[in-house]
């Protein structure tokens, strides 16, 4: 820094050499705004390794360690790992043995669904928002609309059809009927968003290409694809944000074998009829959202430039 | 493209090859019309499900062998949305023509009959005219405490500085929840006895327990809340996409050009991001209008927070009136499509304006 | 007064160095070209003038004021960027109005001042147009346009015709220079482009690698460079620099060893007083007169390629050492592939960089 620079600019409170760029002073005030918002989630984290009676105390127990005697005991809680083993392996009576609570399998459930059909989602949408944007039909935004309009309905409508089509075929609470269905449920997003990717990329490179003798296949996966990851990427989080959490479809058509973890969650919540387990609800939804929350921000970068939706010219 | 290959000959109506998909359409719609008529409904559905594979595989050659790329690349994703999507659509629009309870074997065509009853009788009309008020006021705070919120939280990370990255994931967050865990959470925030909100108002007003969801107001604050804290950061990733694309060497011609700061924002930001604020805009609206799992949770549509969604849950699987609920969701889709068609309609005006 | 002073001024990047210890003054009405190849920091000089950067260390002083810590805003400046930087929202009008904003200017007076620059710059036509909808020679000039609708302290272009093509560019030359005359103000013109530098400048700062290597008007930096960075970056075709052994000075004429042989030519008097040892040669192209017979002060070379430039015609003559010579002579000269040339320098045009590169002159 040059000579001359107050403190208050060492803090970061300057302006910047370049435009948008800040210092620590931006950092800090945005760490205590995050925090804010983070607040709800972090408490759901601190009880997740709370004892019930702890999770029921009044004043609110905030912290697991008195900072030495700095902090009245009223507000510190012993944290315990009780609930992360309950997760998985509790007795469903008082007082009867421990049993498993199947969470280890819809863990198992929710990860295989959600990547596979986000995945199968992204695959077959990108082959047609290429379609669409490089043959384009006659009446093409009708069918977009048409496409779109079918997320604009509440869940339920679809539903009981789907659940009476899933009945006679016998897929009812198989792998294949609700990853199709998540399938057809992340397509319509993944098929706008990949499209505006495509319009974007200039044909220059793929007429290049194909005057060098490059067949169509070769085109997209060679030339248009590579261009297109971070719109991948972003595609990829949201789907697997959405499917990840989704619940209704979850609890009415997946069975006892391919239940996921919000339909478990949910019966943790509703079950034993000795009111919410607190730490144990916490301490599943915190587990949950670990795989979620780590596949964002390995891809985070991405994200940002994912979302523009074409609705930016560079 | 190569239009050698285009010019292959159509083969004739009758003649058996693999790229003859009119035969293969008759000759599907003809074996499933036999299996459903003759074997249960298992078998049949399989069968059907053969023979619209059959026909779709001949599609896929006749596309193929005349090089209609664009409807080869297309193809999969239509058959998964028509056999997921838009046949059970159609399926529950048809159904809402009939009486039909899922609980009963009996059905009975009744034309708009469901309709009349949604619109007019005299319990249901006002019940269904309360549900979408509450619904409007539930999109239009939603949407905006939602588009504030994420306005504001987006201009607070389009710089760069320290640690952005780790404090932007956190604000993220909240969207990667449950909506199960959320809802169940917020209701334990807002406990009376032992929630933080009513244990933060007791210590400051030195009252007595504070019950949020007492009133209409307060079970509707409460509502929102939650839900514009689970959703800003969407609106957030949107218009902070619109801003840091916005090029550098813009905001440094407006130094140059001693441009005060609302005119820079108004002329050089605001455009690069109105595109996506009206795409959140449009999602947020369709998202809360679809609003029922929160409501569910948290008050359990008590205190006038019963939206329209709840309301046509509550109709098709709670009172298992199927092809009533069917009804009412058409209404809706009627109520949603204006909507969006009207965001298009300005969206396009505003494009073509400019 | 408009002028910029630029004093002992240097940028860090991190541990790379983009401009060190840069001395630059430019008086008020004075042009002044910021000349170098692509990342030699002249860029970065510009923007630490504007604002746009902050300088490390040595200060800026712009119409007699101290201005490192301002920003832009205050600095009362107007730039032209490299690409045009047009707000693309906006139409050519609202975008040259721009900078009258902050004048709080009636608006009648606020559009009698844009319509007078659009009119100078040939933009009537175009006002309410987007720049989207605009060429890319109206964009160029709409920048400008900005830049002068108001009155600032200085102007700075950023390699301002960098993307326009041969023909654009060489109007766009002679408009810039003549808006700029009618202005009497500083200006700084940041280009990589030496024809551009020696046609728009009064004076042109040469820089490499984060230095000033040389300071001075068009025709110093052609006929006096001050080393052999200068001498090899300015002129086309470029000037020949021959590694030679001094082993003498005698009469006003220096002996060297050039490519294998041992000539005596005239040069400056001050390399007299040059010690032996390595130097450097430098001859222009345009300098050698080709003799029928070798002598004292030709050197021998073989004609190896030929290229016609249309008024004269380039040879490329290989010396005995193996050393590449770029001569020029006029068209009506045949000369034939394979042809033994003498060449005698001009003693005028002869320059000397002793062993570190810099010129030897009185």
């Amino acid at each position: 820094m040059a000579e001359g620079s107050s403190i208050w600019e060492r803090l970061g409170f300057r302006r910047a050499s370049g435009v948008g760029e800040a210092g620590w002073g931006h950092a800090v005030i945005a760490g205590l705004i995050s925090f804010v918002y983070f607040l709800p989630v972090l408490i759901i984290i601190i009880t997740s390794f709370k004892l019930q009676t702890e999770a029921l105390a009044v004043p609110p127990k905030f912290l697991p360690t008195s900072f030495f005697g700095l902090i009245p005991d009223a507000y510190v809680f012993t944290p315990t790992l009780e609930n992360y083993t309950s997760v998985f392996s509790r007795s469903m009576i008082t007082g009867a043995a421990a049993e498993n609570t199947g969470f280890d399998r819809y863990f198992f459930n929710s990860i295989v669904i959600a990547s596979v059909s986000v995945l199968l989602a992204l695959a077959i949408g990108t082959l047609a928002a290429y379609g669409f944007s490089r043959y384009p039909l006659k009446g093409n935004d009708t069918y977009l609309f048409v496409i779109l309009t079918t997320r604009m309905l509440p869940a339920i409508v679809v539903i009981i059809p789907v659940i009476l089509m899933f009945r006679a075929a016998g897929l009812s609470g198989s792998y294949v009927g609700i990853i199709l269905l998540y399938t057809a449920f992340n397509l319509p997003f993944t098929i706008w968003m990949m499209k505006s990717f495509f319009d974007e990329l200039s044909p220059d490179v793929e007429d290049a290409a194909r005057l060098d003798g490059s067949s169509e296949a070769a085109v997209f996966f060679k030339v248009c694809l590579p261009q297109v990851v971070a719109g991948l990427a972003a595609t990829f989080v949201f789907g697997l944000i959405l499917t990840w959490n989704e619940f209704l479809f979850a609890l009415l058509l997946t069975g006892v074998d391919t239940r996921t973890v919000p339909v478990g969650m949910n019966q943790a919540v509703a079950g034993g009829g000795i009111g919410v387990l607190w730490g144990l609800l916490a301490a599943i939804e915190t587990l949950f959202l670990i795989p979620v929350f780590l596949v964002t921000f390995f891809l985070q970068n991405h994200l940002l430039r994912g979302v523009t939706f074409g609705t930016v010219k560079r | 493209m190569n239009s050698i290959a285009a010019q292959r000959p159509i083969p004739a109506l009758m003649a058996p090859a693999p790229d003859n998909w009119k035969l293969a359409a008759i000759a599907g719609v003809a074996v499933s019309a036999v299996a459903i008529a003759a074997l249960p409904a298992a078998a049949s559905f399989w069968i059907t499900g053969a023979m619209v594979a059959m026909v779709a595989a001949s599609f896929v050659v006749n596309a193929y062998r005349r090089h209609y790329f664009g409807g080869l690349l297309v193809s999969p994703a239509i058959a998964v949305l028509f056999v997921m999507n838009i046949f059970p659509l159609l399926w529950s629009l048809g159904l809402s023509f009939f009486a039909y309870q899922s609980n009963q074997q009996t059905i009975r065509f009744i034309g708009l009959g469901n309709y009349q009853k949604l619109l007019t009788d005299n319990l249901k009309a006002p019940e269904l005219w309360a549900n979408l008020t509450n619904t409007a006021m539930f999109v239009v705070l939603t949407v905006i405490a939602q588009m504030v919120t994420g306005f504001l939280l987006a201009l607070l990370f389009a710089k760069q500085f320290p640690l952005r990255k780790y404090l932007l994931i956190l604000v993220l967050t909240p969207m990667m929840l449950s909506v199960v865990a959320v809802g169940v959470f917020f209701s334990y925030y807002y406990d009376p006895t032992f929630g933080i909100l009513s244990y933060v108002i007791k210590a400051m007003t030195g009252g007595e327990q504070f019950i949020l969801m007492s009133n209409k107001t307060g079970a509707v604050a409460g509502i929102v809340f939650a839900d514009a804290w689970m959703w800003s950061p969407f609106v957030m990733l949107l218009v902070l996409a619109g801003l840091v694309s916005v090029p550098k060497y813009l905001y440094e011609a407006a130094a140059i050009d001693r441009v005060s700061a609302w005119r820079k924002f108004l002329t050089i930001t605001f455009p690069y991001i109105r595109g996506l604020l009206m795409l959140a805009l449009l999602f947020r609206t369709i998202e809360a209008f679809k609003m029922a799992d929160l409501v569910i949770l948290l008050t359990k549509g008590g205190n006038g927070t019963m939206t329209i969604s709840y309301h046509v849950i509550r109709i098709a699987n709670e009172q298992n009136k199927t092809s009533e609920g069917a009804a009412l969701s058409y209404l809706l889709l009627f109520v949603v499509i204006v909507l969006t068609n009207l965001y298009l309609y300005l969206a396009n005006r505003r494009a073509k304006g400019s | 007064m408009s002028t910029i002073e630029v004093k002992k001024i240097t940028k860090k990047f991190g541990d790379f160095v983009a401009v060190r210890d840069a001395d630059l003054t430019v008086a008020a009405g004075e042009v002044v070209c910021l000349l170098g190849p692509s990342g030699c920091g002249k860029t970065t000089t510009l923007r630490m003038i504007a604002g746009l950067e902050r300088a490390t260390a040595g200060d800026i002083v712009i119409a007699g004021r101290r201005m490192n810590e301002l920003p832009p805003e205050k600095r009362d400046i107007a730039m032209v960027f490299q690409f045009y930087a047009l707000y693309p929202a906006l139409t050519v009008g609202q975008n040259i109005a721009m900078p009258l904003h902050y004048e709080k200017l009636a608006k009648t007076d606020a559009d009698k001042r844009v319509r007078k620059v659009a009119e100078i710059l040939h933009l009537t036509d175009v006002l309410d147009r987007m720049p989207g909808q605009v060429s890319e020679g109206e964009k160029q000039r709409v920048a400008v346009a900005r830049a002068i609708v108001r009155d600032p302290n200085c102007f700075l272009f950023d390699e301002p015709l960098s993307r326009l093509d041969v023909e654009l560019r060489h109007s766009m030359r002679g408009q810039i220079k003549e808006v700029l005359s009618g202005l009497s103000k500083a200006t700084v013109i940041v280009t990589h482009d030496q024809l551009e530098a020696l046609t728009m400048a009064d004076r042109i700062a040469i820089m490499r690698d984060g230095l000033i290597e040389q300071v001075g008007t068009p025709h110093e930096v052609f006929a006096r460079p001050a080393n052999v960075f200068v001498a090899s970056f300015i002129g086309t075709p470029q000037m020949n620099l021959i590694e030679a052994e001094l082993t003498g000075f005698a009469d006003g004429k220096a002996e060297v060893v050039l490519a294998g042989n041992a000539v005596a030519l005239r040069t400056d008097p001050a390399v007299g007083r040059l010690a032996a040892g390595k130097v450097t040669v430098g001859i222009r192209p345009r300098a050698f007169a080709t003799t029928p017979a070798a002598s004292h002060d030709t050197i021998p070379a073989q004609a190896e390629l030929i290229e016609p430039m249309g008024a004269e015609t380039l040879i490329h003559a290989r010396t005995a050492a193996g050393g590449d010579i770029r001569v020029v002579v006029p068209r009506g000269q045949r000369v034939k592939i394979g042809e033994a040339l003498h060449l005698r320098p001009d003693p005028r045009q002869t320059h000397v960089f002793d062993g570190a590169g810099k010129a030897v002159r009185a």
